[in-house]
């Protein structure tokens, strides 16, 4: 019983770590957006016939060395590009340009080309969709989880149970933060599947819970 | 026996799978064409209608008189004739330097939001670049994608004004809420279903409004009116009625003109006064047409909601239209699949090293559980997005936990019902989001829920049958 206290006391002190080195890490560094969500500049080029990808990501690399850069393929045809990077200057553009005209025989004039501002997203207009859905969805939870546990404590299990939802959640935001993965597409999904995965746990503990509790009685 | 029925059982999981993985392929018109239905994505990962909407810079140009009344008819008109006549060429932009500033760009885009809100839009991206003002939208592309768009460049402005002056006698700021309406017209000319965009004023519009039905009403009680639309209308008449009226009334008769973003609506006068606060404006005529009425009804709910949500306080123009495909190839989401599959072909070996000939059936149902969840979500027609397909995983996950479990020498009904307990919160929670009307969050939750339910349809039937017919039946059911 010791032992167990003893690394559940390893473990929650390891957590606290992490998550308050997050905590500093966001709130020194900030997060790290996916260009997507990032201010970007992007510039169109119709090219007139279909292309590849890999062969405008070739020519992206000479001409915008060391960014990260997005090339989606514009309009049903596919015959119009679009490059979204961190920062495009003319320069770069007028040799984009020249290579792409060099490859694909197409005479686009730089002149021509405009450079747009892509503006960033909000963090918060990302998360807003999906916070009255969680809210919905934790509350009945936590009703279904104070009537199926209530032989547990009421209180303490729906307490043991919002602690543990926003501990993994915080975790996982600290990871993220630490290891400087970008908030893109992906971190709501991961969210999601840590709030799937934590509830079978907490229901797998619950449950071992309650039959001992039943037992014992 | 017990040998054919697992192989029955086995090729149909063949057949299954190869259904799902490669697909069913018919000759149609020299080509072979792939009858199985396609998945159906997201914007997330099929691509996007992506619009930019930039602050207006043109300008409106207005003639006035020496009162300050604005002139009608005046375009052709040099401008010696106009100093002549005493009237004042304005130039006004329609967005002055007062007018573009952060405040109002994030105020205009909150209404855009709100515009997209209202006319169900169940995902999209709005970037504001508080710079210049201009707004980004992505939309997902489908059958209403442009009817939507048609109302984000809206300014919503509405006006009652004075046909003859032009003076603003109600605007925006009295309106209260906007919203469809539907009756049944009684008129024997024109029987059928009438739409009508029914405008609520608040409380100081509604006296407003009463006052201009007083003084806009009608100076003899026309009896060739329609009485129905006299009825239905709450005491107004449409442009159409008006030309009925006789020419003498209608130099008397004072008539005020409605507008919404400049653009005229209907010109009318009232048959008595309108105590009510609220208008009623008929949309096109009554109609037993389905088709019809939908279309009178799509152009009431653009109306409604665009002076629902209020007034943009920037003029904004459609600059970019276009769709942009995803980022995300299909191919790497073919990658993705294959990198998935992989796990699974482990995870399986796992299972087969762990169980011998029994974790060899459970591999095989598992694979059909596979194929099965993937038609599945095809012929649902559940919206695919990266949420969906993380929920595919967790899906699979959850097989592989109960396949497992199953396989264990412990009693099958007490597995089923151990597991389903924990389940019940993630089923709350699924059942949930399969009502959110947000795609990336209801994706997730339909995958889910047609994910749990095959869980427990399928290996209650398939794998269940296997390992009885495996393990025969009388000590599958010792252990029941």
């Amino acid at each position: 019983m010791k032992e167990t206290s003893k690394k559940t006391k390893i473990v929650a002190f390891l957590i606290a770590i992490i998550v308050i080195a997050g905590i500093i890490v966001t709130l020194t560094i900030g997060l790290r957006f996916d260009l997507r969500y990032q201010t970007a500049k992007r510039i169109e080029l119709y090219l007139q016939k279909e292309f590849n990808i890999e062969d405008i990501k070739k020519i992206t690399d000479e001409t915008i060395p060391n960014q990260e850069v997005i090339i989606q393929k514009v309009e049903v045809y596919e015959d119009s590009v679009s490059i979204l990077s961190n920062d495009i200057t003319e320069e770069q553009k007028s040799n984009l340009i020249n290579k792409i005209n060099e490859k694909y025989g197409v005479a686009l004039s730089a002149d021509n080309v405009e450079i747009t501002t892509v503006p960033h997203t909000r963090g918060r207009d990302i998360i807003r969709p999906y916070v009255i859905p969680f809210i919905i969805a934790t509350v009945i939870i936590l009703v279904y989880m104070a009537i199926r546990y209530h032989r547990l404590g009421i209180i303490k299990t729906i307490i043991k149970t919002i602690l543990t939802l926003i501990v993994t959640q915080a975790l996982l935001l600290s990871i993220i933060a630490i290891i400087r993965i970008p908030i893109g597409r992906f971190t709501i999904p991961m969210v999601l599947a840590v709030y799937v995965l934590t509830l079978i746990g907490i229901t797998s503990s619950f449950e071992k819970k309650l039959k001992d509790s039943i037992e014992k009685e | 026996m017990k040998k054919v029925k697992i192989v029955t059982i086995i090729l149909a999981i063949i057949a299954i799978t190869m259904v799902a993985l490669l697909g069913v392929y018919i000759p149609v018109q020299n080509r072979m064409e792939n009858k199985v239905k396609k998945y159906s994505y997201a914007m997330d990962i099929e691509g996007s209608r992506t619009i930019r909407l930039r602050v207006n810079t043109g300008t409106t140009t207005t003639i006035k008189d020496a009162e300050g009344k604005v002139v009608e008819d005046t375009e052709e008109l040099t401008d010696e004739q106009l100093a002549e006549k005493g009237y004042v060429k304005e130039v006004i932009p329609y967005n002055s330097d007062d007018v573009k500033n952060v405040e109002n760009y994030r105020a205009s885009q909150k209404i855009i939001e709100k515009r997209l809100e209202k006319l169900g839009v169940d995902n999209y991206i709005i970037k504001l670049d508080e710079e210049n003002g201009d707004i980004l939208i992505e939309l997902t592309e489908n059958d209403a994608t442009d009817k939507i768009i048609s109302n984000l460049n809206t300014t919503g402005k509405y006006e009652i004004v004075d046909s003859e002056t032009k003076e603003v006698l109600l605007d925006n700021s009295y309106i209260k809420s906007a919203a469809v309406m539907y009756g049944s017209s009684n008129s024997t000319s024109n029987a059928g279903t009438q739409v009508y965009l029914d405008i609520e004023f608040n409380e100081e519009g509604a006296k407003k409004l009463e006052e201009i039905t007083n003084t806009y009403v009608k100076k003899e009680e026309d009896n060739s009116a329609d009485e129905t639309t006299d009825e239905t209308t709450n005491e107004t008449t449409d442009e159409t009625t008006a030309e009925a009226d006789s020419t003498e009334e209608k130099e008397e008769e004072k008539t005020i003109t409605m507008n919404i973003d400049d653009e005229e609506i209907m010109t009318t006068s009232f048959d008595e006064p309108i105590k009510t606060g609220g208008l009623q404006l008929s949309v096109g005529t009554a109609s037993t047409d389905a088709k019809t009425l939908q279309d009178y009804i799509t152009r009431a709910s653009s109306m409604a909601t665009v002076l629902d949500v209020g007034k943009m306080p920037v003029k904004y123009d459609l600059d970019e239209n276009e769709f942009v495909f995803s980022d995300i190839e299909h191919n790497e989401i073919q990658i993705a699949k294959y990198v998935a599959l992989g796990i699974v072909a482990v995870a399986l070996i796992v299972l087969i090293i762990k169980y011998k000939s029994t974790g060899i059936l459970a591999a095989f149902s598992y694979v059909g559980f596979l194929s099965i969840l993937i038609l599945i979500l095809r012929y649902a027609n559940v919206v695919l997005s990266l949420e969906g397909l993380f929920g595919i995983g967790v899906v699979l996950v959850l097989n592989y936990i109960l396949v497992n479990q199953l396989l264990k020498k412990e009693k099958i009904g007490t597995t089923y019902k151990e597991f389903f307990i924990k389940m019940i919160p993630i089923i709350i929670l699924v059942i949930t989001f399969c009502f959110i009307k947000w795609t990336p969050i209801s994706s997730f939750g339909m995958v889910m829920f047609w994910g749990i339910a095959l869980i427990a349809a399928y290996n209650s039937i398939v794998t269940n049958s296997l390992l009885k017919i495996k393990e025969g039946r009388e000590n599958r059911n010792e252990r029941n």
